[in-house]
């Protein structure tokens, strides 16, 4: 996978694991090892997508009637 | 329309609730709320310029080592008497009610007593070392170096069991310390908030039992006098607290004349501090009169047992006792105009939240944005089963909606009798965003108090929240003493070692029991009884260190104050904690509990029926963490039933799991010789554990926040709408199956706008009490809020969201507790 951010290309395992608070969705965060960059990741293709930015919501808005959650 | 108004109505329309708060509370208010400095962490770290206190750990030392010959109560009588005739104190400007656990705004309160390992903690956080830093580094050390290896902690863990204490230190099975230097108190209300007596009056009793006590000790010699010598300590440990507390408070009484006579040039303001005066030379010796000294009383109580030791909770039924007060001050006597009251009930809340004392990482990082979970208590029904809710249950809840504080908050007894009055102003709470009142469900938790525990129903009716959920009665045999956070599971660690062996691979250790390698399962029985064996270990390990700790505490703590402000420890003269004489109110708080039925749910549908995996491929998948395996992983997300859509696949699994648990909470006892049932919730413990977890069945890697809570489902998991929710938790029996189940709701803003939300809301509430559940809390706030708060936090201070067991202010808590009350479902009713 490569780091938006910094350009370095490592195995997704490098890119340290954050989070993903909507489990039935395949978008999570990982931190660049190198530039510490917050990315956005496709775990089915293993791409980072983009950088995390605050106030973002990458999974889309929340579940529920404020619209479903859009597929990334 | 005047442009304040339509200032308000474009604020409430953009749920801007804090400027409307801040436009309609009064002056007065306004300024008492501003004046308070944020105590609880942010993120785990406390705020700029919160310092720690160094007064209380000097003083009490000093006075420990002079008295090191005395037995513990006495010796903590003494100490705490020195603290408290010689600590700073001030009076904040406007106002009305004092006393404060610290010394200075700023100022955490720090108990170098309770556990070496807290001690430590102080001496790192560099954040909060008061200037001059390298002098009070000093005393620091030289307070930890004389505390080391005698501290309550210390001392427990010299008898605890070494398999047990080291699994227990490891961090991921439970949370927090089996002893009450870090613990909460309920209170016997009963005795000392009633209006019946004052301080005097418990001397005077005190006095009496000694005398007719030392006739006995000068009498004829035998066993039966033996034990008589510890209660004359005990009730002399007694006299000097409750002396030492009336002085504390005729200090303040002096110095509001000081302020009064000397330096204020205000003479509303100079009334006033002589009002103080005129209070603290009454309260606490006497029985209060008014609102005022009822307030004050129940303040000082709070701030002295902070003084004793870390509450981390604010048992409080404040609308039902001071609520005659309100009567007679407001309705009676009309010395008090309703406004004035509001101030008076505003800033109460006011006082509470400005408490702060240090506290360890994990009650950081398990609380994040405040210092102890206040769930004062409101509504509900009197002991003859007549609704209590009055006109102060009706000020606290607009008093809430003017000062905003994220603690205090409220849980609601709800019952078929209650005014709708009432009732629309829980909604509005809500509709401003407050995240609370929680609503409860008195009829059924009055039954479940009575279930448990063989309390009589008159004392059942008292009950107040012991902390965010449990219920714990008001009264001589009913209340609680002790209640250490430490009976709280980290129970996905249950089927996480059910699915290896009972070996933790986070922390690399054997941790629970052999039950067998997962990879030979045949079916889902196999599993299910690995599961039941693993959850019996951790409840047994847990209550053993808890119980241990709760006889052990009078000789490696001691309670002084509280003992002499509980009725059956005057009577006796035995130290409140000791189990003698209390009914029992145990519980064992289940964190991270839905985790468990929803993978057992993935695994018996995915591995046993469809037999689309083999065990031995989902065990490599999980022991990758699911990397590599994201398409597997999907599939035991999205293709497997979860809790909340009213499946009976899943849900028969969970109501079977809570089944097991309450068979086993009856096998294991309390001290009290009662019962240990379960109470499914989380406060903030699914984001402390979330790297403390492996990966799970239900599809989670570690890292990932666990599910928010009690028997909330997993965010986003539940698709079936509201009903559906409600229908899989009446599923579970509220009184038998545990002692009480965490729900969390978020509801849309926008669709409960106005009355005819309030309509909408009411039939959601009808429903939760026609189906039996025990309780429901609330958030409503939308995406678009939340993400705004994010972007721009400065803007956003005052946004409140309700967490789990307890409310924050959102910029308050990390990042991912944040992005995990984003994800929770919007329902829509």
């Amino acid at each position: 996978m490569k780091c938006i951010g910094c350009g370095v290309e490592a195995s997704i395992k490098e890119f340290r694991y954050l989070y993903n608070p909507r489990i039935d969705a395949s978008v999570t965060l990982r931190q660049c090892a190198k530039c510490q960059a917050w990315l956005v990741v496709d775990e089915m293709k293993n791409e980072a997508t983009r950088i995390m930015q605050a106030g973002e919501d990458p999974w889309g808005k929340s579940a529920g009637i404020e619209n479903v959650t859009q597929a990334t | 329309m005047s442009t304040a108004t339509q200032t308000n109505i474009t604020n409430a329309e953009s749920k801007e609730w804090w400027w409307v708060a801040e436009r309609e509370r009064s002056p007065r208010l306004d300024y008492l709320r501003k004046a308070v400095w944020k105590k609880g962490a942010i993120g785990g770290n406390y705020a700029p310029g919160i310092k720690v206190n160094l007064e209380r750990a000097q003083l009490f030392t000093e006075s420990w080592k002079e008295n090191e010959h005395d037995p513990i109560m006495l010796r903590k009588a003494k100490a705490l008497a020195h603290y408290l005739e010689n600590k700073t104190i001030f009076i904040t400007d406007q106002a009305q009610l004092v006393g404060y656990v610290g010394t200075l705004p700023n100022t955490l309160e720090w108990y170098p007593e309770g556990a070496s390992i807290v001690n430590e903690e102080v001496y790192n956080e560099q954040s909060v070392i008061p200037e001059p830093e390298k002098e009070s580094l000093e005393l620091i050390a030289e307070i930890n170096d004389y505390w080391s290896g005698q501290t309550a902690i210390d001392k427990l863990g010299r008898v605890l069991d070494p398999e047990d204490i080291v699994k227990f230190m490891s961090g991921v099975i439970g949370w927090g310390s089996p002893t009450s230097a870090y613990g909460y108190s309920g209170k016997d209300y009963e005795y000392i908030l009633t209006g019946k007596r004052g301080f005097e009056d418990i001397l005077d009793d005190i006095d009496a039992n000694i005398e007719a006590v030392e006739k006995e000790t000068k009498g004829m010699p035998g066993p039966d006098i033996l034990p008589l010598y510890d209660k004359l300590l005990n009730w002399e440990a007694m006299q000097i607290i409750l002396d030492a507390v009336i002085d504390y408070a005729n200090r303040y009484a002096r110095l509001a004349k000081i302020i009064a006579e000397n330096f204020e040039t205000d003479p509303k303001r100079r009334k006033e501090l002589l009002q103080i005066a005129e209070t603290c030379e009454r309260i606490p010796a006497q029985a209060p009169r008014n609102l005022q000294e009822s307030f004050q009383l129940d303040l000082f109580i709070q701030v002295i047992a902070r003084a004793e030791a870390y509450e981390g909770a604010w048992p409080g039924r404040p609308d039902y006792y001071h609520g005659p007060f309100y009567d007679k001050d407001v309705n009676i006597d009309k010395r008090l105009t309703k406004d004035e009251a509001l101030d008076l009930v505003g800033e109460f809340m006011i006082r509470a939240h400005e408490v702060g004392m240090f506290g360890p990482r994990w009650t950081r990082e398990g609380l994040q944005g405040i210092t102890g979970t206040w769930v004062w208590t409101l509504g509900g029904v009197n002991q003859d089963g007549t609704d209590a809710c009055n006109d102060l249950t009706v000020a606290f809840l607009q008093a809430a909606r003017l000062v905003r504080v994220s603690n205090p908050t409220f849980g609601f007894r709800w019952h078929p009798e209650v005014k709708d009055e009432v009732m629309r102003e829980c909604f509005e709470c809500l509709r401003h965003g407050l995240g609370y009142p929680s609503m409860r469900n008195d009829p059924v938790l009055v039954e479940n108090t009575m279930y448990w525990y063989g309390h009589p129903i008159e004392e059942a009716r008292t009950w107040v929240h012991q902390a965010c959920m449990s219920p714990c009665p008001t009264t001589k045999h009913g209340f609680q003493p002790m209640r250490m956070a430490s009976a709280t599971a980290n129970t996905v660690k249950m089927v996480e070692y059910a699915l290896s062996d009972g070996y933790d691979r986070v922390v690399s250790m054997q941790m629970g029991p052999k039950t067998g390698d997962p990879r030979n399962f045949k079916d889902f029985e196999e599993l299910f009884q690995a599961w039941v064996q693993q959850m019996e270990w951790l409840m047994k390990i847990l209550v053993r260190t808890v119980n241990l700790g709760r006889v052990k505490d009078p000789e490696f703590f001691g309670r002084p104050f509280l003992s002499a402000i509980s009725e059956r420890s005057v009577e006796s003269g035995l130290d409140a904690v000791s189990p003698e004489g209390e009914r029992g109110n145990c519980w064992v708080t289940f964190f991270t509990w839905v985790e468990n039925a929803d993978s057992l749910a993935a695994v018996k549908k995915l591995v046993f029926d469809e037999k689309k995996y083999t065990m031995d491929q989902l065990m490599t998948a999980l022991e990758a963490n699911w990397e590599g395996y994201e398409e597997m992983r999907l599939d035991f997300v999205r293709n497997a039933p979860k809790w909340g859509n009213d499946d009976d696949y899943v849900d028969e699994i969970m109501v079977r799991c809570l089944r097991e648990v309450a068979r086993h909470g009856k096998e294991i006892k309390c001290p009290s010789g009662n019962n240990w049932p379960a109470l499914p919730e989380n406060v903030s413990g699914n984001i402390h554990y979330a790297s403390l977890v492996g990966a799970l069945p239900n599809g989670r890697r570690l890292g990932d926040a666990l599910y928010d809570g009690g028997i909330s489902p997993g965010p986003g998991l539940d698709k079936k709408g509201p009903t559906a929710v409600l229908k899989s938790c009446a599923k579970i029996d509220h009184v038998k199956d545990g002692r009480a189940f965490l729900l969390n709701q978020r509801m849309s803003p926008t669709q409960l706008n106005g009355d005819k939300g309030y309509t909408m809301w009411k039939s959601y509430m009808k429903s939760w009490a026609d189906l039996g559940l025990d309780h429901v809390q609330f958030n409503m706030v939308d995406d678009t809020t939340l993400r705004s708060a994010q972007k721009d936090p400065e803007k956003y201070q005052e946004l409140i969201v309700r967490v789990a067991g307890y409310s924050a202010h959102f910029v308050d808590i990390s990042r991912k507790t944040q992005d995990n009350i984003i994800q929770r479902t919007v329902v829509g009713l």
